[in-house]
This record gives C-alpha cells, structure tokens and sequence, in this order.
C-alpha cells in the first residue's frame, strides 16, 4: 500500500480529527485518572513499611494492617534472633492517641510509632541525629510529623499539647504521612509508649527483623516460619506491603470503585471512537465501494479501518498522556500531597494497550459496513 | 416565527443508525457522571446513616468527640441530668465499641462496630431489632447487621461465634450498613450484654461499664422547641459535653468526612472530566449533522432565516439529544448503583434532587456543544455554499 489510506482519511477533515483525537485523549486520560487514584490509594496504604528498615517482619494472625494490629509476645522476637543471617530484631509499639491541638483545644487521633531510639526503625532523614535521639529519651517527648493535616495545631518543637491526658513536647520533626490508617503520626521511645498507652512492653505490635547483608529473604522467613510458633505470622516486606494494600483495597471498596471507573471510561472511548469511524465510512462510503468495484478486496478495507482506529489510538493517547501528568500534579497538589498520585512506567504502558485495545473493538463493529459495501448499490 | 416543521427533530431522527451512536455517546456521558457522583455520595452518605437510623431530636457527646472516630465518653449522669429539663421526654444511652468478630466458617478475626442500649429504650427503629428484643435480652446473645460486609461470616440466626474473645449467639439479622469507622459490619446487643463482653479485659483493651455512655440520646416533647431546648442544655449543664439537635450532629460527622478526605476532590475532578467528555461526543455528533446540511442551512439563509433561527434548530436539536440520552443513561446508571451496592455494600442512593441535578448538567452539557457546533451555521454564507 503506497497510499497511506488511513492516514489521509482521517486528515481529510482537519476539526473533526481534532474533536476525535480529543475524544480518545479524554477517554484515556478518564482512564489515568482512576487507575491514578488508586494506585494513590494503594501507595499510601502501605506506604509506611518502605521507609523501615526491615526485611522481614513478625506480626500476629490476628493483625490485618498496620493500624490494626493484635500484640504478640516479645519472646518470638528474640527467638527470630538467634537465627542465622539475623542482624537485628527491633520490636515495634504501635497504637492510637488523642492529640489536642493546643489551638483549637480540639482532639484529635494521631497515631504513635514507638521503638527503642537505639533501634534504627525508620530509615528517614533527620531521624538518628544526635538531637532527635536525645529527645526521644526525654519523658513524654514526641516526634512529629511534618506532613500531618492542619487540624493538629503547631508543629514546630517545643509545642507542649495534652495526649491522652498527660503533658506531651513536641521535641523533633519528621516527614512520613499517616496514609490510610491516620490523620497524623508520632514518633517516640518505648517508655513513652508505655507512659501514654499503659500497655506492657512484652507485648509487641509489630516485630521487625533486619538481615545481614548478603541474607536471603525469603529463606530466612522460611526457617523463621519453621521455628516459630503459630501466634506468629512471618511475612517479607514484599508480603506485608501486598497484605496491607490488599486489605485497604477491598475493605474501602477502592478497588472496585475505580475498576468500574476504568470500566466505564473505556465503554466511552469505544463508543466515542466508534462514532468517529462511523462518521468517516458513512462518508466515504462511495469511495470505498469504489475501492471494492476496482478489484480491492474486503481485507484491505478492513485493514484501512483498523488502521485509522490505531493511529487515532496513538494520536489520542499522546495527549491524554500528557494532560495526565498535569491533573496528577494539579491533584497532589491540590491534596498537599496527602494523595501521592504518580505516572509509573507500567500504568502507562498497561493503558496504551487498553487505548489500542479500545481503538481495535470500535474499528471492529464499524468495519462491518465497508466490508459488506455493494458496489452495484452504490453506482 | 412559528415553526411548523420541528426540523430539529427531522434532523436527528433522519439517520436512525446515527441518532442510536449519538443518544449511546450521551447516555454514556450521564452515566459517567452519575457514576462518580454516586461513589461520591455514597462514600459520604454511608459515614450518617447510622447516626441518622438514632432515634433522637437532641445529641449529646463527650467534649472531644469531633467526630465519631474518637472514642471518648461522658458521664451517664449528664444524661439525667437533662431528662429533668422541661421539654426533654426521654433520655437514652447507646454505648458503642470496636470488637473482634470470629468468622464463624474461617475463624479469622474482624473487628465490627458493637451497638448496645437498654432493649426497653427505642434507641434504632429497626424492625427487626425490636422484634428480636426478647431474644436479646438473653445472656451472651447478639444481632448482627445483614450488610456486614462477607469477611464477617455467615450470619445466619443460630450461628454461635466468638466476640471479644467470648461466646455470643446470633439470634437474628437487620439491615443497615458499613461506614468506615464500623470496621466490617454493625452487632446490636444489650446494655447488659455489653458489660458482660467488655468489662476486665486484657491490658490493651478498653474496659467499659454503664457509668460512661458513647452518644446520649434525647427524646423531646412534641412541640417543643430543639434548638432552644439544645441552647438550654448547653448553657446549664457542665462544659465536659457537647450537645447538638440531631441534624446539626448529622452535619458535623458529614463535614468531617468532607475536609479530612479527599473523596469530594476525587470524584468532583472525575465528574467534571465526565461532563467535559459528554461535551466532546455531543459536539461531534452535532458537528458532522451540521457539516452535512451545510447545504441545506445555507438554503435557509438564502431563503430569508436569520442566524437566531438556525441558532435555535442546533441548540434544540442538542437539548433533544440531552432529553433523549438521559433517559437510558439515567437507566443504567440506576443498575450500576444496584450492582455496586451489592457488591461493596456502600449506600448507593438514587434520589430525585440528585437524578435532577443530572439532568441539569445533561442539558448545559448539550447547550455548550450546540453553542461551540453553532458557530459554523452562523458563519455561513450562502454565496459561498453554492459558488463551489
């Protein structure tokens, strides 16, 4: 085919191709934006885990994310020490505080990360600095979390607010974000936990095992497993971060909310591109009877078809693509990056084929018209 | 000008073929927007339906209980407290707590939302709680919300599963919903029935007993006057609570949900880029029809219309197609609303400001496309047409 057919179909009218390419781009981006948010809302549930410095962690069955977690006894972790390729065990005090903004006179939920300050739990900057550390050892002194909401007041150090009852200091700062589990976090030591909490320090809400270098994973966990016994679950970092996604994915109904999102904005761009390729044949309905009288056979317009919806699936993905990642920063910054929605190579790639995809099914149910053209009935 | 030729319409329904892609490309527009308003909605409307199934005029909370995830308690005696104020009927206590459920087919633990009152107070106008009051009156016995989502087991009246570590009957099932504060699902129980589960527990739990009540209850006088009964209360009895009529508590949850989520911006953002892309294909269908009577429109100048009646023809025909494509997409989006709630047991509501609000967009959806396709007419200059 030395005349590019398709190509010059669809540029024969300037503004209707322009309207179609912005009906594909709005399709896909429709698209982006779902699979955008959910994937936020995935990234930020279990979000906490990629900043600890851990490879394999402990926790009990009956815990089903981190911000629900049941306490299991210490005993396990010092167990899980003697195994070989075990560098360090850090057992980890999770719970749930009333912060009062000191502002407001508000209270608040925060939630509270709690760990010897010797252990290097969090692998975050401005955390193990010789000043932090001595703040964690002061009595009820907390670190605070830089990308809290508002709602909590002050940040800065040296903010002395009511948690819980007692008088709490502000003696440090850190930036992680709460995800779905929390408006805001704190930081502190294990003695504070339990002044705060009132819970023991033998039970444990998170058990978290650093390998030496070198130390494979997955063996560990699997000899742990075998050592082990059942009042404790063994799960990698890749395990514990599936577990939590999953579980904040299927109990906030996001998952389903958003596939059925992508679900729809897809039947959009079918009909959309369909409307579009319709148009056109319905157009040219003559000269591809034309075709059809000059010897070409169905195969070939049937080809030209496809190919239209193909260049106006890349056509139209480009910008889509591109307006995408404006919305994605407008929407994290509109959110104060509390939503962390980000473009990432899969998603991008896993949505030109469903726009190719989508391009291909429209070219297919309106292709049927030029291949069943009659010649005769034309003319 | 009196119009007898409707030609808009002629101009739609000439090509059947086309006029079905049109109204399916405005259908599916409706659709997305109804979609995500309604994920929107529901996300929001789940969070009060309980508080809104509490039968009561007048709130009363904890002071720093801003919203129903902190789980402070007043004083019991608050509540009597304002029974001896005039206009004030009935005070009821409704204790609540998180608990861990056993699935009774996996054994897995979940934790739900716990509801217990008094049986004698009608603190939940659920049929079915009130016919099942004798049944729960028994020891270790409770009623389990039929929307609990599928985590929590099968719930069948009979079913014996633990709770809190402990034995409990199922004696029945009711209907009302998950929210995200309820973990996976509701239990109703006794207030005595409360005490028996949830006081002396473990060191990391929450011991309760009757003297602190989650959401006090009041039940006023036909008649009477709430929110000065409600400025009443507030100025005369001790500052530790927070007192509101029901719709301003109802209010205050919902603002909650709005300014410390992001579910009003995502799906706002997602409603808005439904509406724009029913723009997009209502313009195109609207542009190829008038590309293709060019001649014809051109004709009508020649023959003495002006631009506003031609203005008119467009922008009727994109107000019909508005009508016509709302109609099937207002269909399916009712069966999307079915399936979702079904499936997520999130409160799906259809209702009629909402479908109109809809409807609304639908149309100025269409008027702006038929303004943009409009253009084209007006510039149209019959010489022109007929000299080539």
């Amino acid at each position: 085919m030395r005349v590019p057919l398709a190509w010059l179909n669809l540029v024969h009218e300037k503004s209707r191709l322009v309207v179609a390419l912005a009906g594909v781009a709005f399709a896909v981006l429709l698209v982006f934006m779902n699979l955008g948010f959910l994937g936020a809302l995935a990234k930020s549930a279990s979000m906490f885990y990629q900043y600890m410095d851990a490879d394999v962690f402990l926790v009990s069955p009956q815990s089903l994310e981190i911000s629900s977690t049941k306490a299991f006894p210490r005993d396990r972790l010092y167990q899980a020490a003697g195994i070989k390729g075990v560098q360090r065990v850090m057992p980890l005090y999770l719970g749930y505080l009333q912060w009062r903004n000191p502002q407001t006179r508000d209270s608040r939920a925060v939630f509270m990360f709690a760990f010897n300050p010797q252990d290097p739990v969090f692998s975050l900057p401005g955390l193990g600095t010789p000043a932090t550390l001595a703040a964690l050892d002061r009595p009820d002194t907390v670190l605070f979390d830089l990308l809290s909401r508002p709602e909590y007041g002050p940040k800065t150090i040296g903010t002395k607010t009511e948690v819980d009852r007692r008088t709490v200091t502000i003696g440090g700062q850190y930036e992680l974000g709460g995800g779905f589990a929390a408006d805001a976090t704190v930081i502190g030591s294990d003695q504070n936990f339990l002044r705060l909490l009132k819970i023991p320090l033998n039970l444990v809400n998170m058990g978290l095992i650093k390998l030496e270098p070198g130390a494979d994973a997955q063996k560990v966990a699997a000899e742990l497993r075998q050592i082990l016994p059942k009042d404790v679950v063994v799960r990698t970092k890749a395990e514990i971060i599936e577990n939590d996604r999953s579980y904040w994915i299927s109990s906030t109904s996001t998952g389903f909310i958003f596939g059925m999102g992508v679900a729809v904005s897809c039947v959009v761009g079918v009909v959309i591109v369909y409307q579009i390729l319709y148009t056109d044949i319905s157009d040219h309905m003559k000269q591809y009877a034309t075709l059809k009288a000059m010897g070409y056979r169905s195969g070939y317009l049937f080809n030209v078809v496809v190919q239209e919806a193909m260049i106006l699936s890349v056509l139209g993905y480009i910008p889509g693509f591109l307006s995408a990642l404006g919305l994605y920063a407008f929407a994290a910054n509109a959110t104060n990056n509390a939503l962390p929605i980000a473009m990432d190579l899969q998603r991008a790639v896993a949505v030109f084929i469903l726009t190719v995809a989508m391009c291909v099914i429209s070219a297919l149910i309106s292709v049927r018209k030029v291949v069943t053209a009659e010649p005769v009935e034309l003319f | 000008m009196k119009m007898r030729t409707p030609l808009a319409w002629f101009n739609l329904t000439y090509k059947r073929q086309r006029l079905l892609t049109a109204l399916a490309g405005v259908s599916f527009a409706v659709v997305l927007m109804f979609i995500f308003k309604g994920f929107e909605n529901a996300l929001y409307d789940s969070q009060v339906q309980l508080l809104k199934a509490l039968n009561g005029d007048i709130v009363m909370v904890n002071r720093i209980k801003t919203s129903m995830f902190i789980p402070e308690k007043f004083a019991r005696r608050r509540l009597y407290q304002a029974e001896a104020f005039k206009g004030v009927e009935a005070a009821y206590p409704l204790y609540t707590t998180t608990a861990d459920w056993k699935n009774p087919d996996t054994k897995k633990i979940r934790p739900l939302r716990v509801l217990a009152f008094n049986l004698n107070d009608p603190v939940l106008l659920i049929p079915e709680i009130f016919a099942q009051r004798s049944a729960l009156e028994m020891p270790r016995t409770a009623i389990i919300d039929a929307k609990s989502r599928p985590e929590i087991g099968s719930l069948t009246a009979g079913t014996i599963t633990e709770v809190a570590k402990q034995q409990v009957r199922l004696v029945g099932t009711f209907s009302l919903g998950t929210d995200f504060t309820s973990g996976n699902g509701n239990v109703v129980m006794s207030d005595q029935n409360f005490v028996r589960y949830f006081s002396n527990l473990g060191p990391d739990d929450d011991d309760r007993n009757l003297n602190t009540v989650d959401i006090g209850l009041l039940k006023v006088s036909p008649g009477a006057d709430v929110p000065a009964l409600v400025q009443a209360l507030t100025q005369q009895l001790p500052i530790d609570i927070l007192i509101y009529s029901k719709e301003d508590f109802v209010n205050k949850e919902l603002d909650y949900w709005k300014k410390n989520t992001n579910i009003g911006f995502i799906f706002s953002l997602l409603t808005i880029m439904g509406f724009l892309v029913g723009v997009i294909i209502v313009y195109q269908i609207l542009y190829t029809d008038v590309s293709e009577h060019w001649a014809e429109y051109a004709t009508l100048k020649a023959m003495g219309y002006s631009n506003f009646f031609l203005l008119k023809v467009v922008i009727q025909q994109a107000v019909l197609m508005g009508l016509l494509g709302f109609i099937p997409g207002f269909l399916i989006s009712f069966g999307l609303y079915q399936v979702t709630a079904d499936a997520t047991g999130l409160l799906m509501q259809m209702t009629p400001p909402r479908a109109f609000n809809t409807l609304v967009a639908t149309l100025i959806m269409c008027l702006i496309s038929g303004a943009i396709a409009v253009r084209k007419v007006q510039s149209t200059d019959p010489a022109e047409v007929f000299g080539t």
